[in-house]
């Protein structure tokens, strides 16, 4: 197990090095200037010029890709064209309110998809099925910040209980945190939690017409026992593999829901440096995501084994 | 650990969250009055206000650098940071003298030594300081107060250079910060003006915090945009950057912020209806809308095909687009300086009044000899004024037969591609859309859009003889009276030459809650004399 472990995040490597090839290309061949931006709209074309060579984006592309490489391999992500902050510090400072709306998120869906999926498979097609499943298609059909703004509008403005916006650091108390994630991971979390229901409700299907799971019936064991134990762990290994496909959807729809719900997050300093085009802070965040992707899909992998004993690497 | 301990763990930590064993203490009452909670019209993305100009890096600068003069309402420069000033009879030789008591945000005084390094650095990048670099023969410190600004020709618009609120301003910082190359960004923010920068606690794209300074020494005078007496009335002033408009109304509604600096207009009527929130005109120099037509590449390099399409064009059109249908939103304007302010003139203006004439304005364009080409017409789709403007100008277009080539992209590209010469067919363009604050076309002295000495012009490189010599004739004025005269040639010249289109005049509200008192009205958000109660 550990010596596959080792040989798949070696394998990374390759997976990074085309990742930062083909996102420092696309940003060199991409329109747009950042030293347009920073100059102003008063700014005379001269000025432009010295502050794009100030900031060195009049060199050759090969030259500017090797000095990205080079701090890139000396852990250096650079500096923001825009802040002259370090892109490190600007991730930072970031990690935690995406962090902590991803894991509020992905908690919520665990809790709320799977005993849902499960449920409308032990009645399927019956009236619950057909209720929990019509909510999956809502859920699934709703954009993430029509749903924000409705939380927003109701639980916000109408009875006060939450929020409108902002995050609060978990140093600052876990209830301060946690109200300022509950809505944004509601919206963020419809998607995800309606994929989750539709994907376990196929699985446990599939694996409630088992014939151990018959004998189980005949011995006389408790529904409970018999969906959440003997069921719903060989329908496992689907429902981890939506879940983990289902991280990449929540980067994408953290942009949004760190938008409506103005979280300091990873997705707003995305959008923010894409406008301006900030390409350190761009290059920066690319690679970071495509680091976790890389790593949560070694992760279901490892657990898979976990299970499924059947499955050895 | 077994399934017990982690089951009990789990209890507690719940059990702590719902009794707010985990909590943050409450704020005080006190301390949240204290603390003045702004959202701004854009991110601060930068702070360095010679290095990048945008309007939003010029407010937060502000607060945190002071200036030697500073423009009052009636659009005079005050003494600011100066005490004194002579100049000699010739208006070569300026002398000045700083106030007593001023100091730097370390503690520093303040010396003539920190404004010789600010006024080098200042006037490198600012079209007026430029214009008096050009003239310089020396800009030295005679003792710790005093210093002198000697010139080979007189520049009667000294102080007003001095003291404008028109990006870049001349702020005054310490020696060691100003002696930054002007075309690179400083990293240390300590400033001379009221507030201080919490550099610590700002986080680019969220966050940017300014504390009150307690050494700073504000004039006695009233206060009147950047002149006068600074007082600050709260401990802190937090920007809370909000992207999406509709949170930023939530949020105020809901009393998380206390004042957005512009809500656009489709929600002012929800805020309106707001008892705890009062809404009013923010910058009463608001803006003005404007297309630019390409001067180097047919149709645009014949001014019939430029007269043609301001013959057609209808200002209410543009207006409606972008504030709807408030009608004290917006004006007519048939010219290009700011309604309301002392040089307005409509002189020359004819051909953007009355009923538009669609006919005469088609014959013209035939005249021009437009063949049905393509015209690529820039639009951001990001900036809701220039996304509004272009469907309206691409809809007006097709009126008069044109080809349009309506190219849909985002403000960072149409800020590249319009600084492109090439041909409209080889990445070039004909014509792109924008805005310009009022506050920058009070006078043509900011005003870099009115200029149009061709390849040194703005983007579309206009070229009007009569223009830059009225613009020149403006400089020379010696009163208000031969500045208004020099003004109205310069409308006249401008608009027969179509220097660019003026699509119209629109201003936008200010939005703060109730328990703010002090905002006023001003081409920035103003923070002194703002305060707020519990």
């Amino acid at each position: 197990m550990l010596s596959y472990i080792l040989r798949r995040i070696v394998a990374t490597l390759p997976v990074m090095a085309i990742v930062a090839l083909f996102v420092f290309s696309l940003l060199y061949i991409a329109p747009g200037d950042p030293a347009v931006v920073i100059a102003g709209d008063q700014a005379s074309p001269e000025d432009v010029e010295r502050i794009r060579q100030s900031l060195g984006l009049d060199r050759p592309f090969l030259v500017q890709f090797g000095s990205w490489v080079w701090r890139i391999l000396h852990g250096d992500l650079g500096t923001s064209i825009f802040t002259n902050l370090p892109v490190s510090a600007m991730i930072g400072q970031r990690l935690g309110p995406t962090l902590s709306l991803m894991i509020v998120t992905l908690l919520l869906t665990i809790v709320v998809a799977v005993p849902l999926g499960v449920v409308a498979a032990w009645k399927a097609g019956s009236l619950i099925d057909r209720v929990i499943m019509g909510f999956a298609v809502f859920g699934f059909s709703l954009p993430v910040f029509v749903v924000g703004y409705m939380l927003a509008y109701v639980f916000a403005l109408e009875l006060e209980w939450l929020p409108v916006q902002g995050y609060t650091p978990l140093t600052q108390g876990l209830w301060p945190w946690l109200e300022n994630l509950i809505l944004p991971a509601i919206a963020l979390g419809c998607v995800y939690i309606a994929l989750v229901a539709r994907i376990t409700r196929a699985a446990m299907l599939e694996v409630l017409q088992q014939d151990y799971i018959r004998t189980a019936k005949a011995k006389g064991l408790g529904q409970g026992g018999i969906l959440f134990i003997h069921a719903l762990k060989n329908a496992a290994v689907p429902i981890v593999t939506v879940i983990g496909i289902g991280i990449a959807l929540l980067i994408g729809g953290a942009v949004v829901t760190e938008s409506v719900f103005a979280i300091p997050g990873l997705g707003r300093l995305t959008i923010d440096a894409i406008l301006r085009r900030d390409y350190p802070v761009i290059q920066g965040i690319v690679l970071l995501f495509s680091f976790v992707y890389v790593l949560v899909n070694l992760m279901i992998d490892v657990t898979y084994t976990l299970v499924d004993p059947r499955i050895r690497y | 650990m077994d399934r017990r301990t982690v089951l009990k763990g789990l209890a507690g930590a719940g059990g702590l969250a719902l009794t707010g064993g985990l909590s943050a203490p409450a704020i005080a009452q006190g301390a949240a009055a204290r603390t003045l909670r702004f959202v701004p019209q854009a991110n601060l993305a930068n702070f360095d206000p010679i290095w990048g100009t945008q309007y939003v890096v010029r407010n937060a600068a502000a607060m945190v650098w002071d200036t030697l003069y500073g423009i009052d309402s009636s659009f005079q420069p005050q003494r600011q940071m100066v005490e004194s000033e002579e100049v000699t009879d010739d208006g070569t030789t300026w002398t000045f003298k700083l106030r007593p008591g001023l100091k730097f945000h370390d503690g520093a005084p303040v010396l003539s030594k920190d404004v010789v390094a600010s006024l080098t650095r200042w006037s490198a990048r600012d079209p007026m300081g430029l214009m008096i670099k050009a003239l310089q023969q020396e800009l030295t410190a005679v003792d710790d107060r005093t210093f002198k600004w000697v010139l080979k020709q007189p520049f009667p618009k000294m102080l007003y250079a001095l003291g404008k609120n028109n990006s870049p301003c001349a702020f005054i910082m310490p020696e060691r910060i100003a002696q930054t190359d002007p075309f690179k960004q400083i990293s240390e923010y300590v400033g001379s003006g009221p507030l201080k920068f919490a550099k610590s606690e700002w986080v680019p794209g969220a966050k940017a915090v300014f504390e009150k300074f307690a050494d700073y020494s504000p004039r006695q005078e009233k206060p009147s945009w950047l002149a006068g007496g600074k007082q600050v009335m709260v401990d802190r002033v937090e920007w809370v950057i909000m992207p999406d408009p509709a949170t930023a109304a939530a949020a105020l509604q809901n009393g998380e912020i206390d004042w957005w600096e512009n809500p656009i207009a489709d929600l002012v009527p929800v805020l309106k209806k707001n008892k705890n929130i009062s809404v009013d005109i923010g910058d009463p120099l608001g803006n003005v809308g404007s297309f630019r037509m390409n001067f180097l590449y047919p149709p645009f390099n014949d001014v019939k095909a430029r007269r043609a399409v301001l013959m057609a064009l209808s200002q209410e059109d543009y207006m409606r687009a972008i504030v709807g249908d408030d009608n004290s939103l917006w004006k007519p304007l048939p010219g290009y300086f700011t309604p309301d302010t002392p040089l307005y003139t409509e002189v020359g203006g004819e051909i953007l009044k009355g009923k538009r004439d669609l006919d005469a304005a088609k014959k013209l364009l035939a005249e021009s000899g437009y063949s049905g080409q393509p015209v690529t017409c820039l639009v951001a789709q990001d900036q809701p004024i220039t996304k509004a403007m272009g469907d309206v100008t691409a809809d007006l277009l097709k009126k008069l037969g044109m080809n349009v080539d309506f190219v849909a992209t985002d403000w960072g590209t149409v800020g590249s591609r319009r600084a492109q010469k090439t041909p409209p067919g080889q990445g070039g363009w004909n014509m792109f859309h924008t805005w310009h604050a009022g506050a920058d076309c009070v006078n043509p002295a900011p005003y870099t859009a009115i200029r149009a000495n061709g390849d040194k012009a703005w983007f579309g490189w206009p070229t009007s003889a009569g223009t830059e010599k009225e613009v020149a004739s403006w400089f020379e004025a010696k009163n208000l009276d031969e500045e208004k005269a020099a003004i109205g040639r310069l409308n006249k010249a401008a608009i027969d030459d179509v220097v660019y289109a003026p699509t119209g005049f629109f201003l936008s509200y200010t939005a703060w809650r109730k328990n703010v008192s002090g905002v006023t009205k001003g081409p920035l958000p103003l923070f002194w004399g703002v305060s707020k109660s519990a």
